[in-house]
This record gives C-alpha cells, structure tokens and sequence, in this order.
C-alpha cells in the first residue's frame, strides 16, 4: 500500500497545537503554517496530507472514511457522538464542561423545572439524565453566558476554560460535567485497512506524550 | 420545501450506473448463494415493532422507522433482515429438517441522523444457516463471506473474524460489576486506549489486566492469535479461532482472513464467531455477521444459526461500473418492424434502439440530439447506414 493517510484538524487552537506536536514528532508542518489557496495540505516528509475542518466536521469526515484521522475535542465527541475509534488523548486543549448558575442562586433547593441554556443539548440531556432530573434544555448559539442575565435560562453547561467570562458575567461553576481535552480518531476500516502506517503515526505522537 | 417534488431525507432516486452497480452486485451474490445450496426467502416490508423488540435485537428504537396501521398498532419497515428469517425459521419452517441455508436479497430501513449522509434504504444481500454448529457451519460461512466478496469483483478485501466469547472469557478473570464491565466493552469497541487505561488502574492486581490492555490492539494478521494467547493463556474461543484459520489456510482463504479480538459489538446477540468484511475504499463494514444461537429460540424452536449481510451498495461504490453508450438508431418502416427488433436484439444491450420517429429527418435530429453517430435506415426496398 503506497497510499497517504489523510488527517482532519480542528481549526484554531487545536490546529496550533496539534502542529506543534507534529513538528515535534519530525514532521515538516510548512503546507499547513503557510497555507495559500490550498485545502488540502501535503506534508513534504510524512505520507499525511492535512485539512482544517470546524470540529463537529472533522467527525463527520473520518466517520464517512474520506479522512482517516482526525484532532478533535472531547467536547464535540460527546455532544456528537459516532462510530469511530478514539485511540489517543493528546493531553492538550484541556477545559472542563462545568454547570454554573448565578452567584446566590440555589439551584437544586426547588421543585420547579430547570431551564438550562447550553451550545451542548446532547452532553446538557445526559449530564441531568444521569441526575434523574428533568430540565428543561434550550439550545444557544453564542454566548451562552449572557442566557441566566437575561432570564432566559436558570443555569448554563458550557465549556470552561479560566473561568473569568463566568466571573464577569457573575456566574459560579457549580458542578463539573466532564473534564476535555484533544483526541485523535481513526476511521474503523482504515484502521484495518492501513494498520502499520497508522500505528506509525499513533506511536510518533504517542511518544511525545 | 415543496413535497410534491422533493423526496424525503435519506431516501434517494438511482439511475443509470447506479442501478447497474447494484444489480451487479446483486447477480454475483445471489448466483453464488443458489450455487452454494441456499433457498431464497423475502420477508414483509412492514411487520410489528414488538417482534424485533422481543428478538432482542441490538438496534436501538429510534433507529426504526415506525408506520402506525389501521388500527393503531406499531409497525416498523424491516430494520434487518435476520430477525424475519429466524421468525420464518421457528414458525413457518418448523417442521423442515435443520439445517436449512437461507439468503435474501432485500433493503433494510433504517432511520438516520439527519444530515448525516446515511441513506434510510440499506440494500442487503444475505445468507442464514438455520440449525447447524460447530466448526464445519462456521467455516463454510466464512469461506462463502471471501467467496461473495470476490464474487462481487472486489480485490483487496478482507474478512475479519472475532469471538464472542473470547472477551467473555477474559473478563470474567476481571470480576467487575456490571456496570463498569459494560464500560469497558464500550471503551474495548471504541478502541479508546486512554481512558481504558484509566479504567483499568484500579484492577492492576488481576491476571487478566495485561490481556485487556491490549485487547484493542489486538487485530491484524494470524500473528494476533500467538499474541492474545501470551497474554490470556488458555482460551477455548483462541482455540476455536486457530482450528478455523487452520482450515481456511489449507483451502486458500488464509490470505483474506485476519483477526480483530476487540470486536466486542453486540455481544448479548452474538454467541460465538463474529465477522466484518473490509474493503479498499470503503469507509465501514462491507459485509458483517456471525453466529447467533439464542435469536431463533426467541422465537419457539432452538436452532442455531449463523449469517452474514454485504452492504450491496457499499461493494458498489467500490467498482467500476460502466453504462453502454448508445451508439446506432433504427428508423424503420412499420412493414419492417420484424428486421428493426432483431437489429437491436443482436447487438449489445443498450447500444442500440429504435426510433419513434415518423420521419427520417427527425430521427435524423434525434440522433444528433442523443450523440449517436449511425442511423440505420430499414425499409421494404432494403437496408442502408446514414451517418450523421
């Protein structure tokens, strides 16, 4: 098999990171740091060709098999969901999914149904399932801090990172969810089909770890 | 949206190639089946949701696509095709002598994700051997998988076998709650290294750890078999699998037979010897199956079994199919309507047909029209080629 494996990255600051690894690991990133028009990247000294993709749509490449790997965050996999191997925790990008409320509320002291705002339904609907509770959940796009401001929402379950938008905003994690970081998957039959030269990619960054 | 053009997610129209490649597939398949001794069987389209639920079946609800009758029971469309079989097998084949070999060429429905790229129509050719176990059923099986693959006109493939009880006998050494061992068959399945890991920290004391460690790694060529043995010692389902390959190998199939010890899917379905066929350029399982030996009894007769099903579409996306071009139009008197069909009947399907025209001009600017370069003139005073 002469083929190349090719390999989604998360843009942003997974993509940063995830470069930086494999630079480390030996392999020259150039296409990638300086990307011009090009989509698809060819690393000039590793059989690897990379493309940047949003996170949900670096699962939905290496599910469907036209990427073999992918860098994504634990965040999007448990909200997303899918078949596909997660073979490494890459140890960067690391966050926590946190429950946080306004400060001086009292969260659990009622029985009314809660009304949770989260960009994460999915993660938001097992965290509570979990719980035997029920909340009610409203999906935000964007800032899903400013939803207890307003009124709209009696707590969040979003990403944290320093926590100092929650401070501003004077709101108070409660309750850790999940703690995140990046992860390296692989397309189930790829991994059969190609299984030295992913092995060899999954041993280099492994290494590194 | 307009629903009175538009179809339905997930549901799409075939044409041209698209039907070919499925018939191709179709016609290798099921000519290898009947060659083979199994007897074609088709199953309703539409039968009661509680049917598959008391098979239990490891498809999850929400994945069947649920039609409510007349009155007001639920039924779904097919959402596989072995659970009819083993019905048919323990109620209309009752009293047939076992074992009976099966297949079915018929499309599953199943009820995807949105926007996801599934198609809710899965085209699947399969074999069921009701009522036969034990080594020679299980190796006729897998020799048959390679042998539909090849069939197809697939050439880099290969069947990979697994067991059931294999995972079975290794964490039973683990004695952990129920709980956690589901888990870790989840953790096992996704070949997630990291955290299986992690799990496993708190039962570094037990002999079997080492062995489940690796289990996710545990999957390439025969050399996986040596492997799992150093780590797990002694394992009647390892036992199982090397007489198998020892079998396979004598007859030719070794090359196309590899090993994953991790495939833990479905456990509570399968009973022993699982199998996933893989093929170059396709991104999931082209084929996938394995002994069932509790399904039938579901049902009120004990019978085991063992089946595969080919993703018929999924080994035609690996192909190359080509359409015939049309190359010669007939225009013809209607006192030669005989000669013009024996015209078409004897060239090569598709490359050539007639023309509705009344007029040799416009057959004339129809040919130009479709591309075609011969008209063939048929009339009383005899026949001649215009070329256009």
């Amino acid at each position: 098999m002469s083929s190349r494996l090719r390999i989604a990255l998360t843009k942003g600051r997974l993509q940063d990171k995830s470069v930086e690894l494999f630079e480390r690991a030996g392999l020259d990133c150039s296409p990638i740091r300086n990307p011009g028009r090009r989509l698809i990247h060819a690393l000039p000294n590793y059989p690897l060709d990379a493309v940047l993709a949003k996170g949900p749509d670096v699962i939905t490449y290496v599910e469907h098999g036209v990427c073999d790997l992918g860098v994504v965050g634990k965040d999007t996999i448990l909200e997303k969901g899918g078949s596909f191997y997660e073979v490494l925790d890459l140890g960067f990008g690391k966050c926590r999914f946190a429950l946080a409320v306004p400060r001086g509320s009292d969260f659990y002291g009622t029985y009314k149904t809660r009304r949770i705002a989260s960009k994460y339904p999915a993660v938001t609907r097992a965290f509570f399932e979990k719980k035997g509770m029920d909340v009610e959940i409203i999906k935000i796009e964007g800032s899903v801090e400013l939803a207890p401001l307003v009124g709209l929402a009696d707590g969040i379950v979003d990403v944290v990172e320093t926590g100092a938008t929650l401070k501003a905003n004077d709101l108070i994690p409660i309750e850790d969810v999940a703690t995140i970081s990046a992860r390296l998957i692989v397309n189930t039959a790829s991994m059969k089909l190609y299984k030295e030269q992913i092995f060899d990619f999954i041993q280099k960054c492994e290494g590194l770890l | 949206m307009k629903y009175n053009i538009s179809i339905p997610e997930g549901t799409r129209d075939r044409l041209y190639a698209e039907c070919r490649e499925r018939r191709q597939v179709q016609g290798a398949l099921t000519a290898l089946f009947r060659r083979r001794g199994y007897a074609e069987v088709s199953t309703p389209e539409v039968e009661f949701y509680d049917m598959f639920l008391q098979s239990g079946s490891p498809l999850p609800q929400e994945s069947m696509l649920k039609v409510i009758d007349r009155s007001g029971k639920i039924m779904v469309m097919r959402p596989d095709s072995t659970t009819p079989i083993a019905r048919v097998a323990a109620t209309r084949l009752k009293s047939v002598p076992l074992p009976q070999r099966l297949y079915y060429d018929q499309s599953v429905f199943r009820s995807g994700l949105a926007h996801a790229g599934g198609s809710s129509e899965v085209a699947q050719c399969g074999v069921e051997m009701i009522g036969a176990m034990g080594a020679k059923a299980d190796l006729e099986m897998v020799a048959l998988a390679v042998d539909a693959l090849a069939a197809c006109g697939l050439e880099n493939f290969h069947i990979e076998l697994g067991h059931a009880g294999f995972f079975r006998e290794v964490a039973a050494g683990m004695a952990m709650p129920p709980q956690e061992l589901e888990r870790l068959r989840t953790l096992v399945e996704g070949k997630n290294y990291a955290a299986l890991n992690d799990l496993l920290q708190d039962y570094q004391d037990r002999p079997a750890c080492a062995a489940l460690r690796r289990l996710p790694y545990l999957f390439g060529g025969v050399e996986t078999l040596a492997e799992a043995r150093r780590l797990a010692g002694e394992s009647p389902a390892l036992d199982y699998l090397e007489g198998l390959y020892r079998a396979l190998d004598g007859a030719g199939y070794g090359r196309y037979v590899r090993f994953d010890l991790g495939l833990v899917h479905q456990i509570d379905y399968y009973t022993g010897v699982i199998f996933r066929g893989y093929a170059e350029g396709a991104g999931a399982p082209v084929l996938s199956g394995g002994r069932y030996d509790s399904l039938v009894e579901r049902f009120g007769r004990k019978a085991e079994a063992t089946g595969f099903a080919v993703d018929v579409d999924g080994v035609g996306a690996c192909l190359t199919v080509t359409v015939p071009k049309l190359e010669t139009v007939v225009h013809y008197d209607t006192r030669c309507l005989a000669q013009a069909l024996a015209a078409v009947d004897a060239r090569p399907a598709g490359t050539c047909e007639l023309s509705p025209c009344r007029t040799l001009e416009s057959t004339l600017n129809l040919a130009r029209e479709k591309g075609v370069s011969s008209v063939l003139v048929l009339e009383e005073s005899g026949e001649r080629w215009i070329e256009v």
